[in-house]
């Protein structure tokens, strides 16, 4: 008792502080991982939701109308795209990519018009403490994720450029392949979300690997 | 690892995929596709005669090109090339596992789950102890 009282006194906050950076970066790591398991779960859903509408296109509009035969092969650009940043937690030397997705992007006459949405990591290092439990559907609405859409495009262009994506299998299409794209584009969210996690979770993971080759060496 | 490569900022990078007809198919319709001058698209359609080498040749691409900000390869399709998939460990392009309509997603195989496995293992549980 004696001596835990002298090594308080002679390193009152130092050590404890260790400890707590320490467990700190455990926790991010498993929330992260966590995060990472359910973000899979939940795109498995979308993604089975997505294939079921596809087959119910293809049952009603007939096999060769939806074959990977009519995808284009002419010149064409992704209207959906991805942006890649440096995202740096603590120290520079700690720096991670960060994915955001801009959808249906298109130029018409020089101009670029775009709607991004940038998806925030679903593990906030701070505040939110609420229990997660594995649901798929209601994944979304219970985690806070912050999503900031500065759409400079009007919605209409956004359907023009579904339905020029769907045009591909010709004009009058199912209602299934349009729910089809709808689920897809979904999953793509669920993507860049996963992206994020597996980012920070492998960033948390390196951290704590040179922790412990500090405690040991 | 992630820290120390440098991490290249990317606007309208790509989304590559590797995958069977139907997840390739969805993903185009999300309008993900990109064909470019040299006829060089974004994405692998794996079916049965589709070699290994192929599928190889296709990683490879994907992953080299600085276009690319993430690769979606169906797990099971990475099982076939998980030598190269696990030795993969560069920040960007990102690699994601995803499942298929046929093979649903085991965490038991996915590679970035197996590179942090060990943390959890008993030989780190060990050392860390001693």
């Amino acid at each position: 008792m004696e001596d835990d009282d002298r090594c308080s006194s002679s390193n009152p906050g130092g050590i404890g502080q260790e400890e707590e950076d320490e467990d700190g970066k455990v926790l991010r790591f498993l929330d992260s991982l966590d995060s990472y398991l359910t973000l899979l779960d939940a795109l498995s859903s979308t993604l089975r939701q997505g294939w079921f509408e596809l087959a119910s296109a293809r049952h009603s509009m007939g096999s060769s109308r939806i074959s990977s035969v009519l995808l284009d092969q002419k010149v064409q650009s992704a209207a959906t795209t991805f942006q890649v940043r440096k995202s740096i937690d603590g120290s520079p030397s700690e720096s991670h990519p960060s994915f955001a997705i801009s959808k249906w992007a298109s130029s018409r006459n020089g101009k670029c018009s775009f709607r991004e949405l940038e998806v925030s990591r679903v593990q906030k290092t701070s505040k939110n403490s609420e229990l997660r439990h594995r649901g798929s559907s209601n994944f979304y609405e219970e985690h806070d994720l912050t999503i900031n859409a500065s759409s400079t495009i009007s919605d209409s262009d956004v359907q023009k450029e579904r339905s020029k994506s769907l045009s591909v299998f010709g004009t009058l299409v199912s209602p299934k392949l349009r729910g089809a794209q709808v689920s897809f584009e979904t999953a793509l969210d669920a993507i860049v979300e996963i992206a994020n996690i597996r980012s920070s979770m492998l960033s948390a993971f390196t951290q704590l690997q040179q922790e412990m080759k500090k405690d040991l060496g | 690892m992630a820290g120390r490569t440098q991490i290249p900022t990317k606007n309208s990078a790509l989304i590559a995929m590797i995958a069977d007809e139907d997840t390739v198919t969805g993903f185009l319709l999300a309008g993900v596709g990109n064909v470019d001058l040299r006829r060089k698209t974004n994405y692998l359609i794996v079916d049965s005669k589709t070699t290994v080498k192929a599928i190889e040749d296709a990683f490879k691409e994907f992953t080299a090109r600085e276009d690319i900000a993430v690769v979606l390869i169906s797990q099971y399709i990475a099982s076939m090339i998980r030598f190269l998939v696990d030795s993969y460990n560069k920040p960007v392009p990102a690699i994601l596992e995803i499942p298929s309509k046929d093979h649903p997603y085991d965490p038991a195989h996915d590679s970035v789950l197996s590179r942090v496995r060990y943390l959890f293992s008993a030989e780190s549980v060990a050392s860390g102890r001693r």
